[in-house]
């Protein structure tokens, strides 16, 4: 029960209740009769919603940190805490009095003043695949799920994104690159909103996107000659009568859009990478992870809402400080070009930048039998959220852990408090309602309370 | 026009009542509260059961989107749509310290305060102060707020008047529902019931009752709900214009199924459309009943048999194909195969093989399911007994047997009365206490690894309770009349046999209608898992005829699909006349489909004469033969097979999506295929065939149809273009061919 946490009079239920209007005689009706009612309703209310629904809908980068990384090693130091806790880093000073970040992190550290940090959102899943179910989707798993596992019980943000935004020049709306993560599928949405997998690495010379570009052995004159060719082969009769719903129809709206993509300047250069000096390239990293980055700046510019970076490795259970040692320096190099490079062309302003994982690793150090180094263990009763762009108040800390790093002591936030946030920045309505196929209504996110400290 | 300003309009009556357990119906109904006939007379004493609970019923409270949600609204939590007067009535009077009702001050009544608005309320004003019911309410507290005292008469049921009938379009029809007291007397509770139509667009109902035939043709069926009790009135709006009688005439009747079927098109007046051709046929039967395309060769020969009975020669030839059994299997892979990480990959495999077995040998469809439902033993010898190492308890296992083997969905019932159905909780564990007595012997589940062996075993102890009084409840079948025997032994084989018995409502039903709906693309009942009154079948007698051949034929599925596939209606063509663009339901024209992920990745291979290598399988495995999802392939995960991850792991996404299109037009997958050197077309090409030949061989194995000559003559001046090699030009014709919908779709 976390209802009793939304206000009173939340305009957000208001919309709701208008929205069940047009669902309340279709008992077992079909899902796009519903779905189109939903809309319908959407769109007769458009123009409500509070202020910051009304802002120009933003775009959003995610990086993803699989596996969970540490908070007290990354944005939320406790050099306060005994030494069985504290572990090897230390804080270093931000260009914002008062907020220190992890030594390792030292780029960041002198763009504070573009971020946000949480460090009070807290959760009760410390399995990867839970963790990572109520981070991507907002939603708890309904079940107990393992550590091992990928679930899907609702659709993630980005699925939701594509669904309720679209990209021009007939781009897919959500990116995940270089794999989706466990839960960021499009659960009952259907896999149209599934994110589009850019597996191949922007970082190797001869990068391309798997059925974006022409395959290998294609021209582009031959592709042309194959387009032609296709519609003299092309001989089953459409049914041109609306009411009989065609799926042939629905087809052809997808070969279109494809060819869109591959024909359209401006979707192929999206991808193209190469094109970026190399003063940029270098200054992402020249790794796939910070090559990622870059393209999913260059999706944004051409309009996509929503890419995901997911990047794993941050379960650190043992050799921890070593591991991050290695680990943190390019990542911070990277996210912090990313946020700079988006600021100097006047993107951030319209895109949000987040950084997070499952949950965050346990204040107590241990070491896991079999292995000689320690590192730190899933907790999910705190973690940090790098949260930036898309009008959020830069240079603040949002809630706090207590002295040791276990838990909020200030502000507690829900997962369901961040989808919120970024589903409003997104121009997406948190309480807005869905019908399953199976027919089972649902809602978005089920507290719908953005976090205001967020919205600016 | 925000939803508050606009209740806050106070010369509207208004009434806001639950519907379908979502969210609200809401219309004005100007002076209802005066013509109301139901309304109580104030001075007579009001009781819970009898007025409060249908008013928060009625006023939308106990809706699915506020308190009748599971854990309530804000701290308030009622049973959904009222299934619980007892809990309800300690929700109200004892929990919240008793600020809900104030006895002594009825105005100062939390409940009330919130209602009217006087304090902020989420769901907005409900009640206006000067609403009957709001002094109803009032006198209710008053009173010391009352449950029904003993001796008062309960509701027994329903009726709604007058008798279904059809619509024409335009047409209304005020529907009058009557509750039926347990003494006999009778009340109207038009005004306080919630209607619901389950096709709004072909008929309509309105929150009065007054149902209106709509502008599309086709069948409807309306919901009475009032307090836990349902009533249907199932109705059609037959299409305007005339069909001449000869034309009903020369239908053709090769069975019962086109009898029945041309009987209810008439009665809807929608004319079938021209059968196919022999082409489309071909490849029709060859995707339906195998999963697999005809090769070049079977389809020149089919195309140029002349045998008049050819049509049905063909579809006993292909029941006895060995790929009948990978692809029916296949179809309950999905419905009960689970994921490999939670119960093992041994075990997994385990339930695979016996499920191609059950089909390659055509085992009779009850003993496939007692095998199913009775089975013991180790999870790895015995498949069968996997469906309880993935379903662990009488309510996990319950959902699974009422969906797959009744067509019923129970799951609802598991927490809260069906929203629209007569089932509640009582049905739901009274059917789970046939499961009560699964043990297990050896290692269960310890997930990601699940590697043991365990075995499904029979204990001599072990309940099922029910959740909300705790009494322990008997074995309990759903619907019908089973023997109400006491049940010794394994009561799992008392539930079979009560299943296969002949008086079973929706045993044999429930196979056929799935089965058909592989052939046709929809279901006569449609889901093909959601049987109830609410959700009628688009054809009754065709349903209950198949379901009674079904049976007598001793639940033979190949007898079945022969008779569905050598039926006139399974033969008629995807192209509309002019009376049935809009019939989604009544088969009165081919509803296309695209090709199943694994039938599409094999159709590529076959006609393109590369193999996929699928990781862990031998050398050239179809993909009809892969028994797990977690063998990787992009491209069957492209077109949508069952994620092992996704809740439930079978469900089987069938739509198009640019992502597909894509992969077809982009993909190294097809791409590399085509101009394979070990393919069709470089075997082709190298020779010194002719290109008409070329053509000709791939338009067969692509298409199963020989090309036109118009397509010829288009396709041919390509082999001859300036710089085109033969080889180049036959990959291109050979990549056109695949990315068409021809290709792609059941036509």
């Amino acid at each position: 029960m976390r209802d009793f946490l939304r206000p009173f009079g939340n305009s957000a239920l208001a919309r709701r209740t208008w929205l069940q209007l047009g669902l309340g005689g279709l008992a077992g009706g079909s899902l796009p009769g519903l779905l189109g009612l939903v809309q319908q309703a959407e769109a007769e209310e458009a123009g409500g919603g509070d202020q910051s629904t009304r802002r120009r809908p933003a775009n959003c980068i995610l990086i993803w940190m699989d596996g969970g990384p540490s908070h007290m090693e990354t944005f939320d130091p406790k050099p306060d805490a005994p030494a069985e806790m504290r572990g090897e880093f230390k804080p270093i000073r931000t260009n914002v009095p008062g907020i220190e970040i992890c030594e390792h992190l030292p780029k960041l550290a002198k763009i504070a003043d573009k971020y946000a940090i949480l460090r009070s959102v807290h959760h009760n899943q410390g399995n990867h695949g839970a963790g990572n179910h109520y981070m991507m989707t907002g939603a708890p798993p309904r079940i107990p799920v393992g550590c091992g596992a990928f679930v899907s019980f609702h659709p993630s943000l980005g699925s939701v994104a594509a669904h309720e935004r679209s990209a021009p020049h007939g781009l897919p709306g959500y990116f995940s690159l270089p794999g989706m993560t466990r839960s960021g599928g499009p659960n009952f949405l259907g896999s149209e909103y599934a994110p589009f997998v850019v597996s191949d690495d922007p970082n190797s010379k001869d990068f391309r996107v798997r059925d974006l570009a022409l395959p290998r052995g294609v021209d582009e004159a031959r592709f042309r000659a194959r387009r032609e060719l296709r519609g003299l082969v092309d001989a089953l009769p459409r049914i041109d009568d609306p009411a009989a719903a065609d799926p042939v129809r629905t087809l052809d709206g997808h070969y279109e859009q494809g060819y869109q993509m591959v024909m359209t300047p401006e979707a192929q250069q999206a991808f193209q990478i190469e094109q970026e000096p190399d003063a940029i390239r270098d200054a992402y990293g020249r790794d796939p992870f910070g090559q990622r980055l870059l393209l999913a700046r260059r999706l944004v510019e051409s309009g996509v809402p929503f890419v995901t970076i997911n990047q794993g490795g941050w379960d650190d259970h043992s050799e921890l400080w070593s591991n991050l040692r290695k680990r943190l320096p390019p990542w911070d190099q990277a996210v912090a070009t990313l946020i700079s490079d988006l600021d100097d062309r006047g993107l951030l302003a319209n895109t949000m930048v987040i950084a997070l994982g499952e949950f965050g690793r346990t204040p107590k150090i241990s070491t896991v039998s079999g292995r000689s180094s320690p590192g730190r263990d899933h907790w999910s009763s705190a973690m940090s959220i790098l949260f930036a762009g898309a009008g959020t108040p830069g240079g603040q800390v949002i809630g706090a852990t207590d002295r040791l790093g276990h838990a909020p002591i200030d502000r507690p936030l829900s997962p369901e408090n961040f989808v919120s946030t970024v589903y409003t920045k997104l121009g997406i309505d948190p309480g807005k309602h869905f019908i399953t196929p199976a027919g089972r209504p649902t809602f978005l996110v089920s507290d719908p309370t953005p976090i205001r400290e967020l919205l600016g | 026009m925000a939803f508050f300003g606009f209740i806050r309009v106070r010369h509207l009556r208004l009434l806001v009542r639950a519907a379908v357990g979502v969210g609200f119906v809401i219309a004005p109904l100007s002076g209802l509260a005066k013509e109301r006939d139901t309304t109580p007379d104030p001075a007579a004493v009001p009781t819970f059961e009898r007025h409060i609970m249908p008013m928060l019923t009625a006023r939308g409270c106990n809706g699915g989107g506020c308190h009748g949600k599971s854990g309530g609204q804000n701290g308030f939590a009622l049973s959904l749509l009222g299934f619980d007067p007892e809990g309800d009535y300690q929700s109200l009077l004892m929990q919240s310290r008793g600020r809900r009702l104030n006895l002594s001050a009825p105005h100062e009544s939390l409940l009330l305060q919130k209602a009217t608005g006087a304090v902020p309320h989420g769901g907005g004003r409900r009640l206006d102060p000067d609403d009957e019911d709001t002094r109803l309410l009032l006198k209710w507290i008053a009173d010391g707020g009352p449950r029904d005292p003993p001796g008062v008469p309960r509701l027994s049921h329903i009726v709604i008047s007058p008798e279904p009938r059809p619509l024409e379009a335009g047409e209304t029809i005020p529907l009058v529902v009557m509750a039926h007291d347990t003494d006999g007397s009778t009340r109207d509770v038009t005004a306080v019931t919630a209607f619901a139509s389950n096709e709004p667009v072909i008929v309509s109902v309105q929150p009065d009752g007054v149902v209106t035939g709509g502008s599309l043709p086709g069948e409807a069926s309306v919901m009475a709900r009032f307090m836990g009790h349902i009533a249907t009135w199932n109705t059609f709006v037959p299409r305007a214009g005339r069909i001449h009688a000869d034309a009903w005439a020369a239908l053709p009747v090769n069975n019962f199924i086109d009898e029945m079927a041309w009987r209810k098109l008439r009665a809807i007046n929608i004319l079938p459309s021209d059968p196919v051709d022999d082409a489309t046929f071909l490849r029709r039967a060859f995707l339906d009943a195998i999963g697999r395309l005809p090769s070049p060769q079977e389809a020149r020969r089919f195309l140029a048999d002349a045998n008049r009975r050819k049509r049905d020669q063909l579809v006993e030839a292909l029941l006895e194909r060995p790929e009948y059994a990978d692809r029916w299997a296949n179809l309950w892979a999905d419905l009960v195969r689970p994921n490999p990480y939670r119960v093992g990959i041994k075990a997994t495999l385990s339930l695979d093989t016996f499920l191609r077995d059950a089909f390659a040998h055509n085992l009779p469809y009850d003993r496939f399911v007692g095998e199913l439902i009775t089975a013991t033993g180790s999870v790895w010898r015995n498949g069968a007994a996997v469906i309880y190492r993935d379903r662990r308890s009488p309510d996990e296992i319950v959902t699974l047997v009422s969906q797959l083997f009744l067509g019923v969905r129970l799951e609802c019932a598991k927490c809260h009365q069906h929203p629209f159905e007569v089932y509640g909780q009582g049905d739901f564990y009274g059917l789970a206490a046939y499961f009560s007595r699964v043990g297990y012997a050896g290692k269960g589940l310890s997930p990601p690894i699940s590697g043991g062996e365990e075995s499904v075993i029979v204990k001599t102890s072990g309940e099922v309770t029910h959740p909300l009084t705790g009494a322990v409840l008997a074995p309990k079948p759903l619907g019908g009349n089973a023997a109400a025997e006491p049940v010794e032994g394994d009561r799992r084989v008392a539930l079979m046999t009560w299943l296969r018995s002949p008086n079973h409502p929706t045993f044999a039903a429930a196979a056929v209608n799935r089965i058909w709906a592989e052939f046709f693309g929809v279901g006569l009942v449609d889901p093909v898992d959601d049987f109830r009154a609410t959700n009628p079948s688009s054809n009754p007698e065709l349903l209950a005829a198949l379901a009674t051949k079904f049976r007598d034929n001793a639940f033979d599925q190949k007898r079945l699909i022969a008779l569905i596939m050598k039926s006139h209606l399974y033969g008629l063509s995807s192209m509309t006349n002019e009376t049935n663009a809009g019939d989604h339901r009544n088969y009165s024209r081919h509803y296309r489909r695209r090709l199943r992920a694994e039938m599409i990745a094999d159709a590529i291979d076959d006609v393109t004469g590369v193999p996929s290598n699928y990781a862990g399988a031998p050398p050239e495995t179809r993909a009809a033969r892969l028994w797990t999802h977690r063998t990787g392939s992009m491209f069957l995960d492209v077109f949508g097979r069952p994620d092992p991850n996704q809740d439930p792991p079978c469900e089987r996404i069938g739509d198009a999506t640019v992502v597909q299109a894509m992969h077809l037009m982009n993909g190294s997958h097809l791409q590399g295929k085509v101009s394979s050197d070990d393919g069709r077309v470089a075997a082709l090409a190298t020779g010194d065939i002719a290109p008409e030949a070329i053509v000709e061989e791939l338009y067969l194995a692509a298409y199963s149809r020989l090309p036109t000559d118009a397509e010829k003559k288009q396709v041919l001046p390509m082999f001859s273009r300036e710089g085109m090699t033969r080889r180049a030009a036959a990959e291109d014709l050979l990549w056109a061919l695949m990315n068409t919908p021809e290709f792609i779709f059941v036509n």
